[in-house]
C-alpha cells in the first residue's frame, strides 16, 4: 500500500481503504520466491536446419506436405518444389506474417533467421539459392499472360469461393473460418468480413458484380492459356516447370480438386473444356 | 434503328475522359458504317440501366462494358461487324491476354496519373469533369471517381503522389506527438511545406517506383509492336486494327495526349516506347479525326465532324431527384449495403443470357444477402433497445442483477456487427 493510505485523515474518512494489521504483516512478506523468466517456447523453432514455409493448410496436410488450399500459397509452394528447394510446410494464418499476408518463408541459414522472406521476395531468394532462371526476362509474354491469372481468373475465383453462398458454406467456411474458433458468433462475424472483403475487391474494378461476365472472362482466359500451352509439357516450352507453371497450377489444381467439396463448380466445367490444361495439372500434381 | 453509344464526355482534346469509352468509340468508328450509329456524351452512368459507361443502346436493349459491346455487335450483325474474324487461335489468345494486361496495368497508371497525383487532379482532371458534367453530378461524381481511383491503386504504395494524403499523415503524426506529451503544444513549430518543396521531394522518392511500373507496362507492348510494325495485332494483311488495338488506343491515348501539370506518364512513354508513341498518334488520328476534340463538338454538334456526335438530352428534374436520392442512400449506412446487393441482382435479372436456373440461384443469393442485412439491422435495433432498456432499468433501480446479462448480450451483438475491413482485406490480399 502507498504510505498515503496509512495517514490518519485518510483512514478516518474511509474505513475501506486501510488494510487490517494482520493482513498487512502477511503481505509485507511478499514476494516469497521469485522464479526465473520462462524460456522461449520450443515449438517456435522446430527444425532449425530446414526452411520453413508458412502457408494456409490443415495440420495433416502440413505434415505430409500436401498442396495448400490457398492459391497464393500454393503458387509459391509449387514453385519452390519445382526449382528443387527443400522446405517444410507450417500451417499458419495472416496474423503470424510480418507483412500481414501468407506465404512467407523462414530460411534455415542462421544469418537470415531473424528476417522472414515475404512472398514478393521469394523468387529472388530462390534464384540466389539454386541459381535458377528469372523467367520473366526470358519471354515478353510472361507478364502479359500472368495478368490473366492475376485479374480475370482471380476475380472469378473470388466470386466462386466467397460470394457463391453454397460454395462459401461448404468450402471457405470449413477451410478459413472454422479452424480459427469454435465460437459461432465469431465465426459468423469472420464469415461476413470475408465475404464483404471479396465483394469490395470485385467492386473496385466495376460498378456491379456480374457473375456471367466474370465466368465468361475466366473462360476466355482459360482458352488463351490453353492455346499458349499448346502441345508442350510446360509453359513457354521449358524442359522443367517454373514460376508460370506454378501460377497456373495454383488455380487449376484447386478448381479441379474435388476433395475441397465444391457445390457449384462453374470454373471446373470451363477448365475441363481444355484437356491440355487438365493434363498439365495432373503432371505437376506428381511433385506432391 | 440507329445504335447509340453513350460515353463519358470529351476532355484533354480526346473524345472521352475514360479509357474504356475511348476504346468503345474507336471500335465503333472502325467497325460500324458511317451513319448507323450516334455518339452521345451523356457523362452520367445512370442513363443506362446497367449503371455503367460505355453503354450501347439499341432501342430497349442496353449493353455496357467494352467486351460486351464487341460481342453484342458481332451477334447483332450476324458476324459482319467484327474486327477479329480473321485472327487465328494464337492471335486470339494474344488478344485476350494483352487486353487483360493493358486493362489492368494501364488502368492503374491512368489512375495514378490523372487522379492520385494531386496536382494533376486539381489542375486538370477535376476542371475537365466540371466542364462536361451537368448539375448536380459535377459535385457528386468527381469525388466518387477520385476516391475509387485511390482505392484501386492503394496496393502500389504510391500514396505519396497524393499531397492531400501526405498532409493528413503529417497532421496525424503531429497530433500523436502532442498526445504522447513529447512536445508541449505551444512549443511546436508549424513546419510549412511549400508545394514546390513537397513536389521536389515526392518526385525523387517516387521516381524509382514509377520507373519500374511504367517500364513493366510499356516494354512488352513496345516489343510486340516492334514485331508487328503497324498495329499491335493486325486484323488482316492490310494492317487494319483489331479489337486489341482499340483497347490499346483507349488507354495509351489517355497516357499520351493530356497536357498535365506533372506529366510523368507521358514523359515515361515518350522515353521508353517511341514506337508506341508514334503508333498511338497514328491510331488517334485514324479513329478520332485529326483535329483535337473539344467539349463543344459533343454538346453543340455541327454537321461535318469526324465522329457522329449527337447532343445529350437536358437533364430532367426526375433524373436530378433520383441522383440526389441515390447519393443520399449511398452515404447512409445499411442502405448502402442493401443497394450494393441490389446491384448484383438487377444485373442478373436484366441479363437475358442467363438460364432460368442460374438466374434463380443468383437472385436467391442476392435475396439471402439482403436477409442477412435485415438480420443485422434487426440485431442492431435489438441491441440498442437492450441498452436503452438497461439504462432505464438502472435509472429506476440501481444494482439490479438482471442488467449485467443484458449488457453482455448487447456486447455480443456489437461484436457481430463490427466490421473491420482492414483485417479482412489483408486476408484477401493473400489470394
Amino acid at each position: 500500500m502507498p504510505p498515503k493510505a496509512d495517514s490518519p485523515e485518510e483512514s478516518n474518512t474511509s474505513p475501506f481503504f486501510t488494510i487490517p494489521a494482520p493482513l498487512k504483516r502477511l503481505f509485507d512478506k511478499f514476494p516469497l520466491t521469485t522464479y526465473p523468466a520462462n524460456e522461449i517456447p520450443q515449438r517456435l523453432r522446430p527444425h532449425d536446419n530446414v526452411n520453413q514455409l508458412y502457408v494456409f493448410a490443415d495440420a495433416a496436410g502440413a505434415r505430409h506436405g500436401r498442396p495448400s488450399f490457398n492459391p497464393q500459397c500454393l503458387k509459391w509452394q509449387a514453385y519452390l518444389k519445382f526449382v528443387g528447394i527443400d522446405f517444410e510446410i507450417t500451417s499458419s494464418n495472416n496474423h503470424a506474417s510480418p507483412t500481414g499476408s501468407l506465404p512467407f518463408l523462414r530460411p534455415s541459414l542462421p544469418a537470415d533467421t531473424l528476417n522472414p522472406i515475404p512472398s514478393h521476395k521469394l523468387q529472388k531468394w530462390a534464384i540466389e539459392q539454386v541459381h535458377c532462371e528469372e523467367e520473366q526476362q526470358l519471354n515478353l509474354r510472361f507478364e502479359v499472360y500472368a495478368s490473366l491469372l492475376d485479374n480475370r481468373i482471380r476475380s472469378a475465383w473470388l466470386y466462386m469461393l466467397y460470394l457463391d453462398s453454397e460454395n462459401f458454406d461448404a468450402v471457405a467456411r470449413r477451410l478459413y473460418v472454422n479452424p480459427t474458433t469454435s465460437n459461432s458468433i465469431v465465426r459468423a462475424a469472420l464469415g461476413h468480413q470475408l465475404q464483404q472483403a471479396a465483394r469490395d475487391e470485385l467492386l473496385k474494378t466495376s460498378r456491379y458484380i456480374d457473375a456471367a461476365d466474370l465466368e465468361g472472362d475466366a473462360g476466355g482466359a482459360f482458352e488463351a492459356l490453353s492455346t499458349l500451352l499448346g502441345e508442350d509439357e510446360h509453359f513457354f516450352g521449358r524442359p522443367n516447370p517454373g514460376l508460370f507453371d506454378a501460377s497456373v497450377f495454383a488455380y487449376t489444381h484447386l478448381i479441379l480438386d474435388d476433395t475441397l467439396g465444391w457445390k457449384r463448380n462453374r470454373l471446373g466445367q470451363l477448365l475441363r473444356e481444355h484437356p491440355n490444361l487438365v493434363q498439365h495439372r495432373d503432371r505437376l500434381l506428381k511433385f506432391f | 434503328m440507329v445504335l447509340q453509344l453513350h460515353v463519358w464526355g470529351p476532355a484533354f482534346s480526346l473524345p472521352s475522359i475514360d479509357a474504356q469509352c475511348l476504346a468503345a468509340i474507336a471500335y465503333c468508328s472502325e467497325v460500324l458504317p458511317q451513319d448507323s450509329w450516334e455518339l452521345i456524351a451523356s457523362s452520367d452512368p445512370s442513363v443506362s440501366p446497367t449503371g455503367e459507361l460505355p453503354a450501347l443502346q439499341n432501342g430497349s436493349i442496353w449493353v455496357s462494358r467494352f467486351r460486351n459491346i464487341v460481342d453484342y455487335l458481332r451477334q447483332y450483325s450476324e458476324g459482319a461487324w467484327n474486327l477479329d474474324q480473321n485472327l487465328d487461335d494464337v492471335q486470339k489468345a494474344d488478344s485476350v491476354a494483352f487486353s487483360s494486361f493493358i486493362e489492368s496495368r494501364g488502368q492503374s497508371l491512368l489512375d495514378l496519373s490523372l487522379y492520385v497525383t494531386s496536382q494533376n487532379y486539381y489542375a486538370n482532371t477535376s476542371p475537365a469533369y466540371g466542364s462536361l458534367l451537368q448539375w448536380p453530378n459535377q459535385w457528386i461524381l468527381p469525388p466518387k471517381l477520385h476516391s475509387a481511383a485511390k482505392t484501386r491503386t492503394e496496393h502500389l504504395g504510391l500514396s505519396s503522389l497524393d499531397l492531400q494524403a501526405m498532409e493528413d499523415q503529417r497532421k496525424r503524426e503531429h497530433s500523436a506527438a502532442v498526445a504522447a506529451g513529447q512536445i508541449p503544444s505551444n512549443m511546436i513549430q508549424q513546419p510549412r511545406d511549400t508545394v514546390s518543396k513537397l513536389l521536389g521531394r515526392t518526385a525523387q522518392t517516387n521516381q524509382f517506383r514509377l520507373e519500374a511500373l511504367t517500364a513493366d507496362f510499356f516494354e512488352p507492348l513496345e516489343a510486340m509492336l516492334a514485331r508487328s510494325k503497324i498495329c499491335l495485332l493486325p486484323a488482316d494483311d492490310n494492317n487494319n486494327p483489331s479489337s486489341l488495338d482499340c483497347v490499346a488506343l483507349g488507354y495509351l491515348s489517355l497516357a499520351l495526349v493530356p497536357e498535365l501539370a506533372f506529366p510523368w506518364l507521358r514523359d515515361a512513354m515518350r522515353a521508353k516506347a517511341p514506337l508506341l508513341t508514334a503508333y498511338t498518334e497514328r491510331m488517334r488520328s485514324r479513329c478520332f479525326g485529326d483535329a483535337p476534340v473539344e467539349a463543344k463538338h459533343a454538346f453543340q454538334p455541327t454537321a461535318p465532324a469526324s465522329l457522329p456526335w449527337r447532343a445529350p438530352e437536358r437533364i430532367s428534374v426526375a433524373a436530378v431527384g433520383t441522383t440526389l436520392l441515390g447519393t443520399l442512400a449511398d452515404n447512409t449506412p445499411f442502405l448502402r449495403e442493401v443497394r450494393q446487393n441490389r446491384r448484383l441482382k438487377q444485373a442478373v435479372e436484366a441479363d437475358s443470357a442467363f438460364s432460368s436456373v442460374e438466374k434463380q440461384v443468383l437472385s436467391s443469393y442476392a435475396d439471402s444477402s439482403n436477409k442477412d442485412m435485415l438480420l443485422s439491422i434487426a440485431t442492431a435495433v435489438a441491441g440498442t433497445a437492450a441498452l436503452v432498456g438497461y439504462m432505464v432499468h438502472v435509472g429506476l433501480l440501481s444494482f439490479s442483477t438482471g442488467g449485467v446479462q443484458e449488457e453482455e448480450e448487447f456486447e455480443e451483438d456489437a461484436g457481430v456487427l463490427q466490421v473491420d475491413p482492414g483485417s479482412a482485406a489483408d486476408f484477401l490480399g493473400a489470394f
